[in-house]
């Protein structure tokens, strides 16, 4: 048995999606990409208005069915990044879905998200577009990502900052 | 003999498409390749956001960006654009290969008289529906079928609350 059919379902499912177009012309225009997959670990980079590339790092366990949950991560350290590297914001929807308080910054705070969508019913309602959809999958959730970061609430993190 | 990266969406086609196409090849032979694998007999070729259909005696190498070429394939040769913001509507003909994100900028900044920044925060969403098509989709791809038109709603992109 080669290693491709020795693959679990989720793990399967997840690199064909990673295949598909979509993930192959957002790469070529340089807003978001899948660098590693090491199941359940995924490992993608999404670049900002001001050309920073950030990094999420994905469990996707239960793919597509079971909603990702990404939090960000530093390639450098293999942890996660500092305070001063997370992206800065007005105090909008990016200070919103990128909180260090939140779950002690290992999960997104958004609908999508499997971790911080639990205790949520209310998001069913408020924010439908955000859900997780099993049907158009990874890419969902790194479309909502590369708008947070490319919208005008956006600001550059002050890396300059020890 | 160098290969060209097509992306395209078309009339019917689910999502985003992706092939390979000889940069020496007439735009005339992608799109007789392209209306044979999806039935599409009369359409005709448009590139993504140009105001007219391409010429097909062109090659497409001629047409190639960093990321390839994309295009859109349609019967419809115009789609009425219908835009609701508040109590007020506007309306265009576009072609079927202009993007949701051209489309929202025209209608919030052109017609609506928002600020770039307001512009971010707001979003297409397909009239009567919650459905929120990324950006980069083609108009064309979200008609009804049996008709030339699409009816959206400009809306405030949600903020994650919780």
């Amino acid at each position: 048995m080669d290693s491709a059919t020795s693959r679990a379902p989720d793990e399967r499912a997840l690199r064909a999606d990673a295949a598909k177009a979509a993930f192959r012309l957002a790469a070529a225009e340089d807003r978001f990409r899948v660098e590693t997959i090491e199941w359940p670990v995924v490992i993608a980079t999404v670049r900002a208005a001001d050309g920073v590339r950030y990094a999420l790092r994905f469990d996707c366990t239960g793919y597509p069915a079971s909603a990702p949950t990404a939090r960000l991560w530093d390639l450098t350290l293999n942890a996660s990044p500092a305070p001063h590297l997370w992206p800065g914001s007005k105090g909008g929807r990016v200070a919103a879905v990128f909180r260090q308080d939140w779950q002690s910054g290992t999960a997104l705070y958004l609908p999508c998200d499997r971790v911080s969508f639990a205790g949520h019913d209310n998001w069913l309602q408020e924010t439908p577009t955000m859900i997780w959809n099993p049907s158009r999958g990874l890419i969902q959730y790194l479309e909502i990502v590369h708008e947070l970061l490319n919208c005008a609430d956006y600001q550059t993190a002050d890396r300059a900052a020890a | 003999m160098k290969t060209i990266d097509i992306f395209y969406q078309g009339e019917g086609i689910a999502s985003l498409q992706h092939i390979e196409f000889e940069g020496q090849r007439s735009f005339a032979e992608l799109l007789a390749a392209i209306a044979k694998q999806h039935g599409l007999d009369g359409a005709a070729l448009f590139l993504e956001d140009e105001d007219e259909p391409v010429d097909e005696r062109e090659l497409i190498g001629t047409k190639a960006g960093r990321s390839g070429v994309k295009v859109h394939v349609h019967r419809c040769r115009e789609v009425r654009v219908t835009v609701n913001f508040k109590e007020k509507s506007v309306h265009d003909n576009v072609r079927p290969g202009k993007t949701v994100g051209k489309i929202k900028h025209w209608a919030a900044v052109r017609k609506f008289g928002m600020s770039e920044e307001e512009a971010s925060h707001h979003h297409l969403q397909l009239a009567g529906t919650t459905d929120q098509p990324d950006t980069g989709t083609h108009v064309g791809a979200l008609v009804t079928k049996g008709t030339c038109a699409v009816e959206f709603d400009l809306v405030p992109t949600p903020r994650v609350n919780g």
